[in-house]
């Protein structure tokens, strides 16, 4: 499938503010199923845009506004295939838990395995395991199957229930909360498990007919787990998938606060009101380079340029 | 050699010398269990200290006491002040100084310092290598977790490439003499670690209280110190041009240390500038001034890494300067330290230190350290709390003296509230025997008393490490008490190195 994307954010400011500082990751991933094939992204006011690879290998741009200025917009536009690959299996190898344990898979996954910022085993996520009888069961794919089902069963998406970085316990609390809530209760799980999992910010696809909860116009979130023997294994607890042709990547990190889409500082005695609008549709497969251009003047015959050799005539006068 | 110098007859003989514990001004001099900087366990003065013994035997205590007097007018004078966190009245203290120098010998002082090398030179690589390959942590020589749990640890220095590879550009190293007189490493302070103000003030006065003691002795210098911390910034900005704009970056006023801020940047001839004063514009960083912005190549900071940058780290900081962190991955400023160096001086790191110089340097470590229990293994922890009335327990993150538990000075009920706290968090704590430190003389009030006392060397590290032949040293100045941090009401001296 290929995708165009628009990911429009807008800051604006009930007071002038100066020397804004802003990061971004907004621009998809190049990797496994998915290949970027254009990226853009244009601020107004204008600034020049710095980019580098986080230590996550995720690809993060950056930029400030020195002046004054009231609004501050950051459109991006991306292009992106992403092909289908076969489902991972239903099980695995009940061995896939002791591969777990071994010291390669702890020392390489450790940011992974260890409880970070938001993902972090509350006595409210265990309260929540608990009366949903939740527990490591045969394989791990099995049991994160049967956790990404309990999630998604065990809550409502409800946008204004919390904020982007609210704690895990306020969803726990109100049963109620968005894709990041959901995939930090998923992490979180995973990882007292001891099986990696990470956080995964990116794009979807929205299809109501597949029975889709998440909002279309808003960017997406949901969870890649490590499993001995399949790799990392996406999976969006908001919708009840698992992460397929319709999940366009962007960035991973161990929650929410490592890859925020946007984040930034300002100087200046202001308050500030966040807008964001995204679409993901559907795009003709972009036509080859060579389809596209079209020939307006002919190779010419004859009338050759001067050889080499006529050249050092030429500077003999 | 000055023959007439050697062959200076000392002003006293044995038969109407002071005898310590009897005689003025040493007349409440106690020598206790711990190796004393003057005496032998006899109370013969020890060779390098003779001197020193014969001045004070010799000056009458009114004489000490003037110049004692005179002493702290010229810090106050001079505002060499310290803020004290947590008291409610002023807080801006003069850091009480000692007029008595502690006396090292020169071939003691280098043997230290190739300790001090070796020991740097392991602690940069090691920081290379959490920050890149990890191949420390993969061969196991010390605990992943130990290193990747440690909040000190900054995973957005992964992968970043460090000016010559000098994560510590500035360490202040806190030495103690055990009682059987070896100098060994109590803690290393790799972040930004303060106090050479006072190392440099103390020998300002120190020179004027005693200036014939002082020639006599041949006292290694310190004063070129601001001068060596200049070069080695000067050597950070590989690739710069030739006269780098150089900056001391303060969190402010209130900071404690603030003093020490203006002066080493005066001393140095740099500008000292607040967060507000910098700015990030297209990855370079820029200080504002009266006519216009100018560039900035080298930023010697005395934030804390939390601070540095509220877009990479702490995002309330109102000190730091926003985007630092891209201009400093990008390598168009330096800043020094580095972030990130505080996982290598994280308490229970220490421990490993003598593992990590053999690791990195296929060397034995030249300096010991003191024996520490890490709570985080089960049977150290029930040694620990077995143990806590013998023990000091210290909390790994911390530092300047908070969070820690000296068992053998507090109550039942103190040290049961500890316990609590490290039977919640194990990994947090470590704990080790109570050192007595070594005890120097100080005057006080009318006599010559003995006080526990520490020492930081201040090892500056750029394309090679440099160490003036000085320290810091720190005083407990009540009777008895080990606690010699001036953030805990400690004091200070000057250092001799002789010979």
């Amino acid at each position: 499938m290929f995708y165009s994307i628009r990911h429009i954010t807008r800051y604006r400011y009930d007071a002038p503010v100066r020397e804004s500082v802003m990061q971004l990751y907004m621009q998809p991933k190049s990797e496994g199923a998915q290949r970027l094939q254009s990226f853009q992204v244009s601020t107004n006011p204008r600034a020049g845009l710095q980019a580098y690879t986080d230590h996550f290998g995720n690809a993060v741009y950056h930029f400030d506004v020195p002046g004054t200025h009231q609004e501050l917009q950051v459109e991006a536009d991306a292009e992106v295939e992403v092909q289908a690959m076969p489902a991972p299996p239903e099980w695995v190898d009940a061995s896939a838990w002791a591969v777990l344990e071994t010291a390669a898979v702890k020392g390489e996954h450790f940011d992974m395995l260890v409880g970070h910022g938001i993902a972090q085993a509350t006595p409210a996520l265990r309260a929540f395991l608990d009366e949903r009888a939740l527990t490591k069961t045969s394989d791990p794919m099995t049991t994160l199957r049967r956790l990404n089902r309990a999630v998604f069963d065990g809550f409502d998406y409800a946008p204004e229930a919390t904020e982007v970085d609210s704690s895990i316990d306020v969803a726990l609390g109100k049963r109620k909360g968005v894709c990041q809530d959901f995939a930090h209760i998923m992490i979180a799980t995973a990882r007292a498990w001891g099986i990696p999992a990470r956080y995964v910010s990116g794009y979807l696809f929205t299809k109501r007919e597949a029975g889709d909860r998440s909002a279309s116009d808003a960017t997406h979130a949901w969870v890649e787990a490590f499993i001995p023997g399949c790799g990392w294994v996406g999976f969006d607890p908001t919708n009840n998938v698992l992460a397929g042709e319709r999940h366009i990547r962007v960035a991973i990190g161990r929650d929410y606060s490592d890859v925020p889409p946007s984040r930034g500082v300002f100087k200046g005695p202001a308050n500030s009101e966040l807008a964001v609008a995204v679409r993901v549709t559907p795009a003709q497969v972009p036509r080859r380079r060579d389809d596209f251009l079209r020939v307006v003047r002919p190779m010419a015959k004859g009338a050759l340029p001067p050889d080499m050799d006529a050249i050092d005539a030429q500077q003999q006068q | 050699m000055d023959p007439a110098k050697t062959a200076r007859p000392r002003p006293t003989i044995v038969s109407n010398r002071a005898r310590p514990g009897v005689d003025k001004p040493f007349a409440d001099y106690v020598l206790g269990k711990p190796w004393d900087e003057m005496f032998t366990a006899d109370f013969t003065p020890r060779p390098h200290a003779a001197g020193l013994y014969d001045t004070l035997t010799t000056l009458a205590a009114e004489d000490l006491v003037r110049r004692q007097h005179a002493c702290e007018q010229s810090f106050l004078h001079q505002g060499i002040t310290f803020t004290v966190y947590g008291h409610t009245e002023s807080t801006e203290k003069i850091i009480p100084t000692d007029l008595l120098p502690r006396i090292i010998p020169g071939a003691e002082w280098d043997k230290l310092e190739r300790g001090l090398r070796q020991r740097i030179a392991a602690l940069n690589l090691f920081l290379k290598d959490v920050y890149n390959d990890g191949k420390i942590l993969n061969d196991g020589v010390v605990p992943r977790d130990l290193v990747y749990g440690s909040k000190h640890y900054l995973r957005q220095m992964r992968g970043v490439q460090v000016p010559l590879d000098a994560y510590v550009n500035v360490c202040g190293t806190d030495i103690i003499r055990c009682e059987d007189g070896a100098l060994v490493v109590l803690e290393d302070n790799l972040r930004v670690p303060s106090g050479v103000s006072y190392m440099l003030a103390n020998r300002e006065v120190a020179k004027r209280a005693f200036p014939d003691l002082y020639r006599a002795c041949g006292v290694r210098p310190i004063e070129q110190y601001a001068e060596e911390l200049l070069t080695t910034l000067k050597e950070l900005a590989v690739g710069f041009r030739d006269n780098p704009r150089i900056v001391l970056l303060t969190p402010g006023i209130f900071n404690s240390a603030y003093y020490e801020h203006a002066f080493l940047a005066r001393q140095m001839g740099v500008d000292l500038v607040e967060g507000r004063d910098l700015l990030v514009h297209d990855n370079v960083v820029y200080m504002r001034t009266t006519s216009g912005v100018k560039r900035v190549d080298v930023i010697y900071r005395r934030i804390d890494d939390d601070f540095v940058d509220p877009l990479a780290f702490r995002h309330d900081s109102a000190l730091g300067v926003a985007g630092l962190m891209n201009a400093y991955r990008a390598g168009n400023v330096v800043v020094a330290n580095t972030m990130g160096t505080g996982v290598a001086d994280d308490k229970a790191v220490y421990s490993y230190v003598p593992a990590i110089i053999k690791y990195y340097l296929g060397e034995e470590p030249l300096l010991g350290i003191v024996e520490t229990y890490r709570c985080r293994e089960p049977k150290a922890l029930s040694f620990v709390l077995a143990n806590l009335d013998s023990l000091v327990v210290k909390a790994v993150g911390e530092s300047g003296g908070y969070g820690m538990l000296v068992g053998p000075h507090a109550s039942i009920a103190e040290r049961e509230a500890f316990a609590v706290k490290v039977k919640a968090d194990p990994e947090n704590y470590i704990a080790q025997p109570t050192i007595q430190l070594s005890t120097a003389p100080c005057f006080v009030g009318s006599g010559v008393e003995a006080r526990h006392v520490d020492l930081r060397p201040y090892m500056l590290t750029g394309r090679q490490s440099r160490l003036v032949p000085g320290a810091l040293t720190r005083v407990a100045l009540k009777r008895g008490s080990l606690v010699v941090n001036s953030s805990q009401g400690g004091g200070s001296k000057d250092t001799w190195v002789v010979g």
